[in-house]
């Protein structure tokens, strides 16, 4: 989209500022001038950065690495809206041409019991790698590639699980619950190879697994206000949180370890 | 007993129980329409439904029981749930659109304390028709039912609880309703759209059905006195 010619903007921040995970924080206000509509949101940090550490401040620190709303590193909450106010948009994709001259913006960082401040801006996102790796995963042998064709899988079923396989793991969906609940993410993994022949096997013992995780996070439940859903930059759907449920109960009652 | 040692768990029992109350709200809403058909109707209706004690003894001990199991798991969930949060934002603003009327009530969004006013309503309610906490011998002249609903539905004090707690509980159950069969894991393109619209009208019919009855009693009331 071609920005139409806007002037640049005067905007008063107040940012979350923390040195580090054991000493409490506070909201900082900076003000920044001149910066250009056509600057992602991140850019606009960096501008921030640089004035701070010209004026001998330590920067603010903020994850990110491809800045094209890939990875799922980035994420902040941005006036009380994790990534910003865009549907599927991540924190990068977010241009400065949302806001108008003169707006304060309030940064903080995602906030969870479970996700941890570590500076300024970084929440620790380890429980997630916990969850994924107490069962989002399916065992296959090694050795040579298999045949692409030996396990066919139909196309609608394909589809379904590259949805909810679009997850990023950026934890908006965490910061956008009110409980502060992994439902959406955790779910989005479980339906992921639910719908998958090579997910079969192992369907029962992950989705125990991974909900157990998943609550020794301290993550919170679901009560389904679907903020989730609305907040999540992949547009991953609560269908799969239902299909999760689903798959849970299922796992309970028939499980026989 | 298992399912209730996790989240998942917790919620599935949570939306089977809310299911089952929500029917029990049909039948005590359609039982109670009968106020409107006659006296006749209504103490008959009473009567039958009080002469199957057996019955009656095992739907209560049931409803009981269904009523425990939600409000219990309730308070477990919402603990939980204040305590994965401990930082709160300085600003939060929603990120879903469109649902004009219902975002402004946001019934999901406040459950817990919706359910809290419900079981205060509930308190007074069995207070005044079960074990007659707050009336002397006002129903002792005679045994009908219709008479007893009669003198309680006019107090001004039943007027003004009983209103409020039948729209919080109608806000209430427009959420749960639809919320149970997510929680049971059913979500579908093609019903849930439908559950959905099903579950705001439910909480309308609630809301209106039993607010209606003390409003009409006051209504005869300033009528009869005009």
């Amino acid at each position: 989209m071609i920005s139409p010619v806007k002037k640049n903007l005067s905007l008063n921040l107040r940012v979350w500022r923390q040195p580090s995970a054991d000493i409490p924080g506070e909201f900082r206000n900076y003000q920044l001038s001149d910066i250009s509509p056509d600057m992602s949101f991140l850019e606009m940090l960096d501008i921030l950065n640089e004035q701070l550490v010209e004026s001998g401040e330590e920067p603010v620190a903020f994850d990110h690495d491809c800045r094209e709303g890939i990875c799922g590193t980035c994420g902040v909450v941005i006036n009380g809206q994790a990534h910003g106010p865009d549907n599927e948009t991540t924190t990068c994709q977010l241009h400065m041409r949302r806001f108008a001259d003169g707006d304060t913006i309030v940064i903080e960082p995602w906030r969870a019991r479970a996700f941890p401040v570590l500076r300024d801006l970084v929440v620790d996102r380890s429980a997630f790698d916990r969850i994924v790796q107490s069962g989002g995963y399916v065992s296959v042998r090694t050795g040579q590639a298999p045949d692409g064709n030996a396990i066919l899988v139909p196309s609608q079923d394909q589809e379904e699980a590259m949805d909810a396989a679009a997850c990023i793991g950026c934890g908006a969906c965490v910061a956008a619950c009110k409980n502060a609940s992994a439902m959406l993410f955790t779910s989005a993994k479980v339906s992921h190879f639910a719908n998958l022949p090579q997910g079969h096997p192992e369907r029962k013992k992950r989705v125990l697994a991974m909900i157990s995780q998943h609550d020794e996070e301290g993550f919170g439940a679901c009560t389904n206000t679907y903020e989730c859903e609305a907040a999540c930059p992949a547009a991953i759907s609560v269908t799969h949180i239902a299909r999760l449920n689903r798959e849970y109960m299922k796992a309970m009652l028939t499980s026989k370890e | 007993m298992t399912a209730l040692s996790s989240s998942i768990g917790r919620k599935f029992v949570m939306g089977l129980t809310g299911l089952f109350l929500c029917f029990f709200l049909v039948i005590h809403l359609a039982g109670n329409l009968l106020l409107y058909v006659g006296p006749e109707a209504y103490d008959h209706y009473a009567h039958t439904l009080h002469e199957q004690k057996g019955f009656l003894l095992f739907a209560e001990v049931f409803l009981f029981t269904a009523f425990i199991i939600h409000i219990l798991l309730a308070v477990r969930l919402s603990r939980d749930n204040f305590a994965a949060r401990k930082v709160s934002y300085a600003k939060t603003s929603s990120k879903k659109g469109g649902r004009l009327a219902a975002s402004v009530i946001a019934p999901e969004v406040w459950m817990f304390w919706s359910g809290a006013i419900v079981l205060g309503f509930l308190i007074c309610h069995l207070g005044d028709f079960k074990f007659e906490w707050w009336w002397g011998n006002e129903f002792a002249s005679s045994g009908s039912e219709y008479h007893k609903a009669s003198i309680i539905l006019r107090d001004p004090r039943v007027l003004v609880v009983y209103c409020i707690g039948s729209v919080i509980l109608g806000v209430h159950v427009s959420h749960g309703l639809a919320s149970a069969f997510q929680s049971l894991g059913v979500n579908h393109p093609k019903y849930t759209p439908v559950i959905h619209w099903c579950s705001i009208a439910f909480g309308w019919i609630v809301a209106i059905g039993f607010a209606s009855f003390p409003i009409a009693w006051a209504l005869t009331e300033s009528a009869a006195t005009h």
